[in-house]
């Protein structure tokens, strides 16, 4: 990680053609695209104003991520294989995951299947579905260093996740959640 | 004097304000990338301790850090506004997050305007408090405790004397000396037997 350069959109070079980005957005991290699997022109849509420092992306094929406007994300990593939304004005902290899809089946023989197709000198066959569900951040919400959003869920808007949170249910607008598995909790001074 | 890190992939510095005892060892300057303290003693890296790849000292303004002799840090990220203080013979795993305070302001309009100056400017490239954010609560690691991999170690917290802390661990309150603690949030599981302490 590096400052962030005021004078381009990403450290990186030209973004790429999956890629749409507003007005004073900065992007920092030679990674930040490497995995980006979807060829659509809007595969990541980030707003305007927005920061993203060290974010990683994996976007499958037929996947989309959007990121509001004003958000400032730091060492998150972003995996989408249906859809991940961000609101406007998210703060998300370091070592982060969100993610919208098991990445395997859970079903034994399945994910037998889909090693195989993972592996470089595997099969080639095509990917057994895995299960995936589209992931909502709603405005104002902060996601403290650590924390975990797994598929499905909502946050709702202002919600506040704790650091460390592993949050596997959806979180109420102005909610508080904290823990493993993610409970609501006294919001700490 | 300039000081750099032979063999260094970053082409990053050592600030003056960091302190090397003789024998401490950092890996990158990338560990400084996020650096911004102006104290004069911003960074104290006792003799032999020592800062591998991955680590981040992520220090605002006012922050000052002492980490203590014969320390390793393996990969961890300490992001201070305030005081850390980590003691003697401490062994922190990779990914493990020691922060003493949240930069984000808790109301939502102040936090709003925080996020639009800092689109602004974006003077230092690194969101912070900009006083705007809660107060920091100073945290201390003392001698011989050891912290697994991907623990968070959350504002205010005073870890006891050679204490252990298990994996993927939140700590969000204090924990007494000669114990190991577990979980999210960290509870105490049991007390480390006498005979298990270096000093009796």
């Amino acid at each position: 990680m590096t400052t962030i350069r005021p004078d381009a959109v990403w450290d990186g070079g030209e973004l790429p053609p999956t890629v749409r980005v507003g007005v004073n957005t900065r992007i920092n991290g030679s990674h930040a695209f490497r995995r980006i699997r979807a060829a659509a022109p809007d595969a990541l849509v980030v707003g305007a104003h927005t920061t993203l420092d060290g974010v990683q992306f994996s976007i499958g094929t037929h996947a989309r991520v959007t990121i509001g406007n004003y958000c400032c994300l730091t060492a998150v990593v972003i995996m989408s294989e249906c859809l991940i939304s961000i609101g406007d004005y998210v703060l998300i902290g370091f070592n982060v995951v969100v993610a919208d899809s098991d990445f395997h089946p859970l079903d034994p023989a399945a994910r037998i299947a889909d090693a195989m197709a993972c592996s470089p000198s595997g099969t080639k066959l095509p990917r057994p579905a895995v299960a995936a569900a589209p992931v909502v951040v709603e405005d104002d919400v902060w996601i403290g260093p650590g924390a975990v959003i797994f598929k499905g869920v909502h946050i709702g808007r202002g919600a506040w996740i704790a650091p460390g949170s592993m949050v596997t249910r959806d979180v109420p607008p102005g909610g508080c959640v904290g823990g493993n598995p993610a409970r609501p909790m006294e919001r700490p001074t | 004097m300039t000081r750099t890190i032979a063999g260094d992939w970053y082409p990053g510095v050592i600030p003056d304000n960091v302190m090397l005892a003789d024998g401490a060892f950092v890996e990158t300057t990338s560990s400084f990338s996020r650096f911004r303290s102006r104290r004069p003693k911003a960074l104290h890296l006792d003799k032999n301790s020592s800062a591998y790849a991955g680590c981040m000292f992520d220090l605002g303004p006012d922050a000052t850090v002492e980490i203590g002799p014969w320390t390793l840090l393996n990969g961890v990220w300490v992001m201070a506004d305030s005081q850390i203080h980590i003691g003697a013979y401490v062994l922190i795993s990779w990914n493990v997050v020691v922060m003493d305070g949240h930069r984000a302001a808790r109301d939502i309009a102040a936090r709003r305007r925080q996020l639009e100056s800092f689109a602004l400017s974006r003077d230092s490239g690194i969101f912070s408090c900009d006083g705007a954010g809660q107060t920091p609560r100073p945290v201390t690691i003392e001698d011989n405790v050891w912290i697994s991999f991907d623990c968070c170690i959350l504002p205010g917290v005073h870890i006891g004397t050679g204490s252990v802390i298990g994996a993927r661990s939140v700590v969000d309150m204090d924990i007494p000396p000669y114990c190991l603690a577990a979980g999210n949030p960290a509870r105490v599981i049991r007390n480390l037997d006498a005979k298990d302490r270096a000093h009796g």
